[in-house]
């Protein structure tokens, strides 16, 4: 049985990207088969940040427009057999494909694959439309800012319409520091206002923007905070039962467990 | 035909395109309708575009002949050309030479770091470590039916250079 999830926002730059291409690492980091849609047509940006840029010949169009297979335009991973990302198209934009060809790829891809991944598009337009047209179910990714809280919101309603209820929150960029200095929100006040389940808390970490510009995934840094809050949202996914992560590392305690390498 | 005149040097002055504006223009430097002469008809190929800017990501050039761009060609910029294609600047996007099928032809750039070049139907992408090239010129072309990439000799007089 396959999933086809759709990793959507509504505000640019919150982390849509990084987070499809840390989840489909995990997954894959876990056996299981997956593959990245990137359904952002005109500013493509999955590619880059999976290091696969360079190997892209055709894309999502060419497939729709039936100018190859499927088969052809998936692109396979550097590191894990089971990891495929279908690029979107750089020359062209959104209108060049339709919810119903999304659709379709999607249940085509599903044939094959355990987990579908796909990651939407900044706005609420006809981007937005087409990634969530194929999609069972969302993840919406939010930072702890009112403008990213407030488009996360609209986002939630307009899958609502769409019959995608439910959708799990991530909370990215969080600064644990800030949120008990009351100089951001916490995951509390984020909860309050979107009434959504919670599907993990990533911390604000320079080794996200580190490994994202090597083209790795932050997921696979077994020390990296991020990683450890990615790898646990992944194993969420896979429908285990892990606690939240304890943010709060300021105590002494805490402090020292990473000065001995526990953390 | 086209619009022309001999200078008193004995150099051929004339302009190529015949769009309405260049007919415009001719037309107030007082050129008038010659025929070209057959040496220099010889040394023209119609079939090349100029572009004088750079090439942005998202931003695709597709034509049937040589393209010549004066300007750098970003990532996520494209060239498809059935001919050569010439970068006088760095060349960072996807370039594809020879499309319909021409293994002569060559693609050569001041800095050649394409993300991914072709040439008819080869594919070639940089190797994964992030080792760049030579500081200097360089042209990749097909030869013993692969994609060969070589410092840029101009001085080479050996015949055609691409």
């Amino acid at each position: 049985m396959s999933e086809i999830i759709v990793v959507t926002s509504g505000k640019g730059g919150v982390g849509k990207t990084t987070t499809t291409a840390n989840l489909g690492t995990g997954l894959a980091s876990f056996g299981h088969k997956v593959v990245l849609v990137d359904a952002d047509i005109g500013l493509r940006n999955l590619d880059v940040v999976m290091g696969l840029e360079n190997r892209i010949v055709y894309d999502i169009t060419d497939v729709t427009e039936g100018h190859c297979r499927l088969r052809q335009a998936l692109i396979k991973d550097k590191r894990y057999e089971g990891l495929f990302l279908l690029p979107a198209a750089q020359t062209k934009d959104k209108t060049a494909v339709s919810p119903d060809q999304m659709k379709k790829l999607c249940a085509d891809l599903a044939q094959e694959f355990e987990y579908v991944l796909i990651d939407c598009p900044a706005g609420i337009e006809q981007g937005f439309r087409n990634a969530i047209a194929g999609a069972q179910k969302a993840i919406v990714v939010t930072t702890p800012e009112v403008a990213a809280v407030r488009d996360a919101d609209r986002v939630i309603g307009l899958l609502e319409a769409a019959e995608l209820r439910n959708p799990a929150l991530i909370i990215n960029r969080i600064r644990p520091k800030m949120v008990r200095h009351g100089d951001m929100m916490g995951i509390e006040d984020i909860i309050d206002i979107l009434a959504v389940d919670l599907l993990g808390v990533v911390p604000e970490d320079e080794q996200v923007v580190i490994s994202t510009n090597r083209g790795e995934a932050v997921v696979c840094d077994e020390r990296s905070r991020s990683g450890q809050a990615y790898r646990n949202i992944v194993r969420r996914i896979k429908g285990e039962a892990v606690p939240m992560m304890n943010l709060d590392d300021s105590g002494i305690f805490s402090r020292l467990r990473r000065i001995i390498g526990l953390r | 035909m086209f619009y022309g005149e001999w200078n008193n040097d004995g150099f051929f002055r004339e302009l190529l395109t015949v769009t309405p504006e260049t007919k415009n223009n001719a037309r107030e430097l007082w050129l008038k309708k010659v025929r070209r002469p057959k040496e220099i008809d010889e040394m023209i190929d119609d079939n090349t575009i100029l572009v004088r800017r750079t090439l942005r990501s998202g931003q695709k050039i597709h034509f049937d002949g040589n393209v010549v761009i004066v300007g750098d060609v970003n990532p996520g910029a494209e060239i498809v050309a059935s001919g050569h294609i010439i970068v006088l600047g760095t060349l960072r996007g996807v370039v594809h030479a020879g499309a319909s099928g021409d293994e002569q032809a060559a693609v050569l750039a001041f800095r050649l770091q394409p993300t991914q070049l072709r040439i008819a139907n080869h594919i070639t992408r940089p190797p994964d470590d992030e080792s760049t090239g030579p500081e200097q010129p360089e042209i990749a072309r097909i030869k013993d039916n692969v994609v060969t990439i070589e410092v840029f000799q101009s001085s080479d007089r050996s015949g055609n250079l691409i």
